[in-house]
């Protein structure tokens, strides 16, 4: 479903062009979930952007569905994005001005979607906000918000979904309830889920999690443990 | 297409009903709302202007001619739906029993005149009344110097030419009389139905004939393209109030340029708002944008929804700001009917295509670099929100902007000049406003490294901001500068209009004054404590060579029917005067006046620089003047600008007394008589019957009129222009409160006080109020300047208590709208600043 090959990423510094991202090579199978994790400033979110063909790529190749995302301009990526892409971001991302229904109906509408308004309502019921439906986001709590947020990315039942630390704005509770809402829409819809979080409770429940260190990806060799109940 | 235009709708349906459209909506508003007012309410106010200034030339315009023009031309302007009258002018001598007097004869049909009232007083120099009509065939009308020659009662006979008329009413005034001091033969109105039988149009005689006529001026406009190809322009002349170079119409014109002027300045602040609006609203918009081209939108997509969104808050401004624009206008004209003539119910279609033209213009060019930086935010910024717009380019901007603003000014003014001028002014601006801003981050740098008081966070914000906000400090210097310009052109504009006529001025003339009656006539004045001007001693010569060339023409100030037609004009003598002290009013710009004049030289003459231009006329020329059988050669010595609105005698030549020792002179002077004292005037000048008087009073009174109904309505237009501005600081400073709010929650978070933090806003907006004032002063100078010599015609001046106004004011009132704007932000809470920046 993704791959890369020596994917690279350089950017022009007032000291320079600095590469901050090594040459990576993976494959994400389709249906699969992976957490991309690593520390502050390692690169996870160059690499989200570049995946999702949000930025382009300095050198390499990225392969989105069989597309051939780093031979694609700005224009035919928006077309994919909107063709087969679903986004979660840390700060939700909702248009202000729009209510929570318009919210969710955006990409369908964007993207020419028949009965954008019903599937909006149905997808709102499942994330448990259709009362909220005419809510604006500056009404609704950060787990709702990231509910909307949710319910927006799976509208157009994408073939991948990209979420940028889901759960990083939300509080344990909040968190709790956005995780299940997210995997379970994802596995409902055979989703492809690329995550990328510090939280590596979140992580776990990927299927594979791929550690990001000063630019350089590598797969962690055993799942990782995480210590439930207080241990 | 539908799709977008549904999103587009909807975006702008929640954010016009949240408030988030409220900056440039009210920026369209204010832009259409100003510009309307102030054209529809200048529209009227200069109609009402025309209408009364109109009533000098006792009619819209006037066809004046040496002969009788064909009857058709007549018929056709009737027929074309004009009113025409008809007045047939000569000079001859009259008579009544053994009297006898030589006098301006106006004979005039019944319509007579089409604008304005001929007045008529019960005793001689009387407080004139209105008459709705004209003396009736059989009848005259004479003036009260004619009356005090003649020595008739009413219903005496008087002859002219060969006709017996009867005396009936005392003439006090008629609108077209002409405002000269050398109009000096008494008046006789008659019918015009009687110049057949007096016989007095014959051969030989000077008679000159004006036509009158009022209409629509299209209808004028048309019927003058169908008469222009048919006149002479040695026998016609076509005139209109705006040909006017009276003092009055000189005032009028200036005050039509003030209106425009102001006008246009409304048009740039509107301009400016809509600027600063239109940059708040692209960047709030960032995000949405990026949110949509992630989801798929493509440029073309994001491209016709912000488009359309723009449209429909450009057609939502408009219609508002058309409304609120008549209610401000009708409000004004409403406050000010008591005082000035405007006329209500009419509605002018100009100033509607101007406001809405405006307002679109606006919207859609100050939006464009703003909406180009909008549709090129990467979709990136969804992960990364420090990424901007990838289009930055100031210069584009300003080129975007510098035209949209002289593209308006122009095709509004239709006057390159004053366009160029306050173009020229703002570039100077702005970019002295970028080398100030450069400055102000050195000087920073070395303030702002201090402890973190108040004073040390403001530095270090413009430090850090000043460059990336060049644009609001540009803004709120241009927006002090135009306020400047407007209250300082109106402040020297009234100033030198009311100096025009001081209290004291002469309102009455005398002329014919021998050189034995002069002496004796001061004495009787001290003696009556009546305070005179100078004597100014005449002669009427006639100009016939330059360097022994003879000349086909003669060119003097009085003799309207020639004054524009330089070598064509015939017969008419020229006023000289002579004396070594230059006149008040007058200045040599070339030459050396001749009061160092030594014996042996050749005698000296100064030109007024108009004539001596007309005439080809250089320095050094001999010109030849015959007075009465007298010959007179003077050498051009020098050159005189003469100050023309000044009511006061005032000669094209001015000879060295020593050209003239052998002629005796005839002096003409004026003095002033005040209101309480004007009955005594009869009797005053008894013992001096042979001396001419000619009473302006009538004509001062009435220019004062019109000067102080144009001030006020200058000073409207004014508080109009001050309330735009006004409110375009108040967009600007709301604008810039947005970048704030970042830096305001992180700093509440981090603890540091509500009053520190108030202040350090507060000092940060008057730093920029006072750097903005005082760029403003300095573009204000040379703005001045320009548009006082160049447009205005008045001399420049310094300004110098603006360099102090200006950044006090700047100070003052961009640090209170900073305080106020500021003070809404702080008092949320914490959590609620945080909230609003997400």
């Amino acid at each position: 479903m993704i791959e890369t090959k020596s994917l690279i990423k350089k950017v022009i510094t007032s000291e320079g062009e600095l590469q901050i991202l090594q040459p990576i090579t993976f494959a994400v199978n389709q249906g699969e979930s992976v957490a991309i994790i690593g520390a502050s400033g390692s690169g996870k979110s160059t690499l989200l952007g570049l995946l999702a063909g949000l930025d382009e790529v300095s050198g390499g190749h990225i392969f989105l569905d069989g597309a051939p995302l780093h031979d694609m301009n700005e224009e035919q990526r928006a077309r994919l994005r909107g063709e087969k892409v679903g986004f979660i971001f840390q700060s939700f991302m909702l248009v202000q001005s729009l209510t929570a229904l318009e919210n969710i109906m955006l990409p369908a509408e964007i993207t020419g979607m028949s009965n954008p308004k019903q599937r909006a309502l149905e997808i709102l019921k499942q994330v448990g906000l259709d009362h909220r439906a005419n809510h604006f986001p500056n009404q609704l709590s950060g787990g709702e918000q990231q509910r909307v947020a949710i319910a927006r990315a799976f509208i157009t039942n994408p073939k991948i979904l990209f979420a940028d630390e889901p759960t990083g704005n939300l509080d344990s509770k909040n968190s709790q309830k956005v995780e299940e809402i997210l995997f379970k829409l994802n596995q409902e819809s055979d989703t492809t889920l690329v995550l990328v979080t510090h939280d590596d409770e979140l992580a776990s429940r990927c299927q594979r999690q791929l550690r990001m260190n000063a630019g350089e990806l590598r797969e962690e060799t055993q799942h990782l443990k995480v210590i439930a109940g207080g241990e | 297409m539908g799709m977008n235009f549904q999103l587009a709708w909807r975006l702008f349906k929640h954010e016009a009903r949240r408030g988030e459209l409220t900056i440039i909506l009210l920026a369209i508003v204010l832009s259409v709302a100003s510009v309307l007012s102030l054209s529809l309410f200048s529209e009227r106010l200069q109609q009402a202007l025309t209408d009364r200034s109109a009533e000098f030339i006792a009619a819209d315009t006037q066809l004046r001619s040496r002969q009788p023009v064909d009857e058709a031309w007549i018929l056709e302007a009737q027929n074309r739906g004009l009113n025409t009258a008809f007045q047939v002018s000569t000079r001859s001598m009259v008579f009544a029993g053994d009297a006898l007097a030589l006098s301006d004869l106006r004979a005039v049909d019944n319509p007579y005149p089409l604008k304005g009232n001929v007045k008529v007083t019960d005793i001689p120099f009387g407080q004139g009344q209105e008459v709705d009509n004209s003396p009736a065939p059989g009848e005259v009308w004479i003036d009260s110097r004619l009356f005090q020659l003649l020595n008739v009662e009413k219903g005496d006979m008087v002859e002219v030419g060969d006709a017996t008329l009867r005396f009936t009413q005392i003439l006090s005034e008629i609108p077209d009389a002409g405002f000269s001091v050398f109009n000096t033969d008494p008046m006789l109105l008659m019918s015009a139905a009687d110049v057949a039988a007096t016989n007095i149009t014959g051969p030989g005689s000077r008679v000159s004939y004006k036509y009158y006529f009022t209409g629509e001026p299209a209808q004028l406009e048309t019927y003058y393209d169908w008469l222009r190809p048919q006149l002479n322009r040695e026998i016609h002349r076509w005139t209109s109030i705006a040909d006017d170079d009276s003092p009055i119409g000189r005032s009028v014109a200036r005050a039509e340029e003030y209106f425009l002027l102001a006008s246009l300045l409304a048009i740039v602040l509107a301009a400016v708002s809509i600027a600063v609006a239109a940059q708040r609203y692209s960047q709030r918009h960032f995000d949405p944008v990026a949110i949509m081209k992630t989801l798929g939108a493509s440029k073309a997509m994001v491209r016709q929804i912000y488009l359309m969104q723009i449209c429909f808050i450009t057609a939502l401004g408009i219609a508002v700001g058309v409304v609120v624009g008549y209610l401000i206008q009708n409000a004004v004209v409403t406050l000010l009917a008591g005082q000035v003539e405007v006329a209500l119910n009419t509605w002018y279609w100009r100033p509607l295509g101007i406001a809405v033209f405006t307002g679109v213009v606006c919207a859609l060019l100050f939006s464009l670099y703003p909406l180009l930086q909008l549709f090129s935010v990467p979709p990136l910024r969804v992960l990364r929100k420090d990424i901007e717009a990838t289009l930055s380019s100031r210069a584009l901007q300003f080129v975007f902007s510098g035209s949209a603003v002289f593209l308006l000014m122009w095709t509004y003014s239709q006057n390159l000049l004053i366009s160029s001028i306050l173009f020229a002014s703002g570039i100077i601006l702005v970019i002295s406003l970028l080398g100030m801003t450069y400055l102000l981050i050195l000087l920073g740098r070395k303030l702002g490294s201090g402890s973190m008081g108040a004073w040390t966070l403001a530095w270090a914000r413009i430090r850090r901001r000043a460059m990336g906000n060049s644009v609001q400090l540009i803004s709120f210097a241009i927006t002090i500068m135009l306020l400047l310009v407007v209250l300082v052109m109106r402040n020297d504009m009234v100033e030198q209009w009311r100096d025009q006529l001081p209290e004291g001025t002469p309102n009455y003339f005398i002329s014919n004054v021998t050189e034995d009656q002069k002496e004796a006539l001061k004495e009787h004045f001290d003696n009556n404590n009546v305070s005179y001007e100078t004597f100014y001693p005449v002669a009427r010569g006639r100009f016939v060579a330059v360097n022994d060339e003879q000349v086909r023409t003669e060119i003097t100030k009085e003799d309207e029917e020639v004054a524009n037609e330089g070598r064509q004009g015939l017969g008419r003598e020229a006023n000289l005067s002579w004396s070594t002290v230059l006149q008040k009013g007058n200045v040599v710009v070339e030459g050396e006046w001749h009061d160092n004049w030594q014996e042996g030289e050749p005698v000296p003459i100064s030109l007024e620089t108009e004539v001596a231009r007309r005439l080809d006329i250089g320095m050094g020329d001999v010109l030849t003047f015959n007075i009465g059988s007298e010959v007179v050669t003077a050498t051009v010595t020098s050159m005189r600008e003469v100050d023309w609105q000044t009511l006061q005698p005032n000669f094209f030549f001015v000879l060295h007394p020593k050209a003239v020792e052998n002629f005796s002179a005839t002096y003409i002077t004026s003095f002033n008589l005040d209101e309480s004292r004007k009955s005594e005037i009869s009797s005053l000048m008894a013992p001096f019957a042979s001396v001419t008087l000619f009473d302006v009073d009538a004509r001062i009174n009435q220019l004062r009129d019109i000067i102080e109904q144009v001030s006020m309505a200058v000073e409207f237009i004014l508080v109009l222009v001050l309330v735009a501005g006004a409110l375009v600081l108040i967009a600007q400073v709301q604008a810039s409160m947005d970048e704030r709010l970042q830096e305001l929650a992180i700093l509440r978070t981090l603890g540091l006080k509500g009053t520190s933090i108030r202040f350090s806003v507060i000092n940060e907006f008057i730093i920029i109020g006072t750097v903005a004032g005082l760029m403003a002063a300095l573009a204000n100078e040379f703005s001045l300047y320009m548009l006082q010599t160049r447009v205005f015609q008045m001399p420049a001046s310094l300004h110098f208590e603006y360099w102090a106004i200006a950044p006090a004011a700047g100070s003052i009132v961009v640090g209170l709208l900073g305080a106020i704007g500021c003070w809404r932000l702080l008092s949320l809470n914490t959590g609620h600043l945080l909230r609003k920046m997400v």
